[in-house]
């Protein structure tokens, strides 16, 4: 029988929230298991091990010591997923780089002394695929645990896995909801590449666009679309800065 | 028809629907309030029904096209194993406006059209559909000026409020039987008909939006104006959302999905509501997008409903229920707004009209989405990306197509792709195909080995009516993968049964590289037929490749054609290749005098369900897996997106 492929799962910067989502399969994780050997997963078991071919990798790059670990994980894994918002664009990470590093730490941590410590020695927060090439992408924050079983699945095939290209608004018309600018808020779902069944909308929250940006906020048709709604283009930077901090569209094959 | 007319009390009206929820017989939805807005949704008490609403977000469809429904499930583990998943129960709908039953039945005629939808018309038989004339006109509809306001047919039962009690028009025996079982009514008196028209009239008023030109007028006016500037100044603003189709009730395009289990046990395919909007509805495997553009597919969306539709079935398939206008963002979908602002404007262009192939009689029922098990028998490598696979259709009997035909290739956990046939037609249950590695299906194909089972449905589409060639000369063109389906007619007027029938026969065929050209052992068997010219070029040659025929693209063949085997007037000439060889292969076959009429293409589309029902392979209004993918040059170039 052929070896089953060897898996590990890692975190940089973020809440282990996309980890707990994975766990959170219960007993579809046995159904994983008959697939594939988890070989290292902080979160829910002691043992590691660095012999892996499967690499699945959460959080975002925020330190040159991270950088170094998050390049021996490449170098020991065939194949590199990255997990979520954090792992995948930077996300929520990404807020900080508004701001020079040096001005986070003070506001942060006062005039302490930090100088050689390397645990504080940060840069601005890179996502993944700014340090090293990444092969699969699940999306989100958290991420939808049907698409993570979907890229899995897909892997474990050897096809490419179908990741929407199109807009939150399809799944979220689908689920029969009220428009949140009907609502009188407003929403990204309509620029947000949609995969997470349009949770938020669904629970009455609008779309924060954790899912990466498909079209460009400043140009492409939101200015007509906030005139309309009577919103200024502040509102929807703002918003965009949530998880799309400093980032243009999403490409294609993200 | 006169219809039966009852009246019921509202109060047992309530009693009514109160007795069909506790009987547990029926499914019993309808529509309820969802916040300031309205749904269809089950109900646990006539309380819940807001008879009175004036639009719910999305149109009942989603009870006979679900959102996400499965048609098959699969085993991964076992060699083949597939069935369909159809699980549906006595369902009645209450509170669907006339609108939206004109909508169903429109729906109808598209998903029990020739190949009828099995998972469709199950939950149509299933559903009872309990009507209601409209009381309040939400802001966007424009159905008065639609006549579909109210309807005549298409309900069991319809409710009209005449104040204290409901008259119940009777549409069917079913809707007759349900009320004689569970309601307490009454004969209508004259009066109460009366009451009906008066309140069908009272509501007239009530409709804001008004259309400034007649219904039946819809189409002529977009097809002159085809080519206007509004279809790209509204795309400018448009956001590729798709909401407009997905809460629209004459929408009923699909896509296919494939999921398998964490265990790669097993496995579903499901199929999920689609826009046209959205970019990657024309995508086929090869990463082309037909309709590449927002204004293309603005104005495909429009005209689907106000030209494409009403050539097929004439009705224009949109009734003016003013979802899509309150959905849209930029508020530039609204049918009702741009058909009047179009009316402000005339146009001399005039791209023709669209031709539809002529309605056969149903072909098959009820089995459009299971494919029957086949095995690999064969595999042979032409190249490091395309392979000619062997197969055979496990209940043994024969394929029965056409040359140009096609069939869909099922490989479960990975999805289905169409490939053109590469035999000729015979008594067989074997045929070959050839695979190009550009995909999901098509890499997992190239994997597999002699012996392992896949899934086919066909054969699919239009293929070539060799009689109709009968007498003359024959002249084929084909470029790259093109020459797979046209290996199959080629051979087939070869056979030596078949060739006295047909005059000499010319073929060219041209790659773009040397060991891209497939078949080879057929073109070096066509050569030496003496009545045969076979000519073959190549675009390019590295110096490391061994090539000693002709360097240089399809077109610098024609000169070589012998001009006395060419009597153009009674030349047949068949081209199919890729999408950009067509308009200068064409070109050279106008120049040798060959009439448009006697000249066919084979053209690729994304061709998912292969029997016109899921929309994307349309040209313009032409489904090119149903009326194609062999088509008459002549009628073909009347339709703007075909080259």
């Amino acid at each position: 029988m052929k070896q089953k492929p060897r898996v590990a799962v890692f975190d940089f910067a973020d809440c282990e929230g996309c980890e707990l989502e994975i766990a959170d399969l219960e007993e579809e994780v046995l159904d994983l298991l008959e697939i594939a050997d988890v070989v290292s997963f902080r979160e829910v078991m002691k043992e590691h091990s660095d012999d892996y071919d499967i690499a699945i990798v959460e959080g975002s790059i925020m330190r040159p010591m991270d950088e170094k670990r998050l390049r021996s994980i490449r170098n020991h894994a065939k194949i590199l997923v990255a997990l979520g918002a954090c792992a995948t664009m930077g996300g929520v990470n990404k807020i900080r780089n508004q701001w020079m590093p040096d001005e986070v730490i003070k506001e942060v941590y006062g005039d302490t002394n930090l100088k050689g410590n390397e645990l504080f020695d940060v840069f601005q927060t890179k996502a993944l695929n700014e340090v090293v090439p990444v092969d699969y992408y699940v999306h989100g924050c958290p991420i939808d645990r049907d698409e993570f079983k979907s890229v899995i699945t897909a892997i474990a095939l050897g096809k490419k896995p179908d990741i929407p290209r199109y807009p939150v608004c399809v799944e979220c018309k689908k689920n029969e909801n009220i428009c949140q600018f009907e609502l009188g808020s407003f929403c990204l779902g309509p620029i947000t590449r949609a995969g997470c069944k349009a949770i938020c909308p669904t629970h009455n929250s609008p779309c924060e666009g954790c899912r990466g940006l498909i079209k460009k906020a400043e140009t492409d048709c939101v200015k007509e679309v906030l005139e309309r709604y009577k919103l200024s283009y502040e509102d929807i930077r703002r918003r965009c800065t949530m998880y799309n901090y400093g980032r243009k569209e999403c490409s294609y094959d993200e | 028809m006169k219809q039966i007319v009852k009246t019921i009390t509202k109060k047992d009206f309530s009693t009514f629907v109160n007795t069909l929820i506790k009987d547990g017989s029926y499914d019993v939805v309808g529509v309820q309030a969802k916040g300031k807005c309205y749904v269809f949704d089950t109900l646990s008490s006539a309380e819940e029904l807001r008879l009175n609403y004036d639009v719910t977000i999305l149109p009942p469809k989603k009870y006979f096209l679900p959102q996400y429904e499965m048609l098959l499930k699969f085993s991964l583990q076992k060699p083949y194993e597939a069935k369909e998943t159809i699980t549906d129960s006595p369902r009645i709908i209450i509170g669907v406006h006339p609108y939206d039953i004109i909508a169903l039945e429109q729906t109808d005629r598209h998903y029990f059209d020739q190949q009828q939808d099995n998972f469709y018309k199950k939950r149509r038989e299933n559903t009872l559909i309990i009507g209601v004339d409209i009381q309040n006109v939400s802001e966007r509809s424009f159905a008065a000026s639609m006549n579909t306001n109210t309807t005549e047919t298409g309900f069991d039962l319809l409710l009209t409020d005449i104040g204290t009690s409901y008259a119940v028009t009777i549409g069917s025996e079913k809707g007759e039987k349900l009320l004689k079982k569970y309601a307490t009514v009454k004969d209508a008196s004259s009066t109460d008909l009366t009451k009906i028209k008066t309140a069908r009239n009272a509501v007239l008023k009530k409709y804001k939006q008004k259309m400034k030109i007649e219904k039946k007028d819809w189409s002529s006016l977009l097809v002159a104006n085809y080519e206007h500037a509004i279809w790209e100044e509204h795309a400018d603003v448009c956001m590729e959302c798709s909401s407009c189709t997905m809460v629209c009730p004459t929408c009923f395009c699909y896509d296919v999905k494939e999921d398998v289990s964490l265990n790669l046990k097993q496995g579903n395919r499901t199929r999920t509501w689609d826009g046209c909007m959205l970019k990657d509805f024309t995508k086929v495997g090869s990463g082309e997008v037909f309709r590449d553009e927002v204004k293309e597919r603005y104005r495909h969306r429009f005209f689907r409903k106000g030209n494409y539709l009403p050539a097929r079935y004439g009705f224009i398939a949109c009734v003016g229920c003013g979802r899509c206008g309150s959905a849209c963002l930029p508020d530039i979908a609204d049918p009702c707004n741009l058909i009047n602002e179009l009316a402000h404007f005339s146009s001399e262009n005039d791209p023709g009209k669209y031709f539809i192939k002529e309605e056969n009689e149903v072909l098959e029922k009820g089995i459009i989405h299971l494919p029957r098990s086949a095995t690999i028998k064969n595999i042979t490598h032409f190249n490091e990306l395309d392979s000619l696979f062997e197969i055979e259709l496990d209940d043994k009997k024969p394929l029965g197509h056409k040359p140009g035909q096609f069939v869909e290739i099922s490989v479960f956990g990975y999805g289905e792709a169409p490939f053109g046939i590469s035999t000729p037609p015979g008594n067989t249950p074997i045929f070959e195909i050839m695979v190009r590695q550009v995909g999901n299906v098509t890499k997992k194909l190239c994997s597999l080995q002699p012996g392992d089972k896949i899934g086919i449905r066909g054969p699919l589409g239009n293929g070539f009516d060799t009689k109709s060639f009968e007498g003359k000369t024959l002249l084929f063109t084909s470029g790259g993968t093109g020459m797979v389906p046209m290996r199959s007619i080629i051979n087939h007027v070869l056979n030596p049964k078949e060739r006295n029938k047909f005059k000499d026969i010319i073929i060219l065929y041209g790659a773009k590289r040397p060991k891209e050209i497939t078949f080879m052992d057929d073109v070096d068997r066509w050569k030496k037929i003496h009545d045969v010219q076979c000519e073959l070029t190549v675009d390019r040659c590295e110096p490391s490749e061994c090539w000693g025929g002709c360097t240089g693209l399809i077109t610098t063949l024609f000169p070589k054609i012998q001009a006395d085997k060419l009597d153009s007037k009674n030349t047949i000439s068949i081209v199919i290749g890729p999408p950009v060889m067509y308009k200068f292969v064409i070109k050279c076959l106008q120049t040798l005098g060959i009439p448009d009429d006697n000249i066919y293409v084979s053209l690729e589309r994304r061709m998912k369900c292969g029997v016109a029902k899921c929309g994307h392979c349309q040209i313009n209004g032409v489904y090119v897996c149903k009326e194609g993918p062999v088509f008459n040059y002549a009628q073909l170039k009347q339709l703007p997106e075909a080259f």
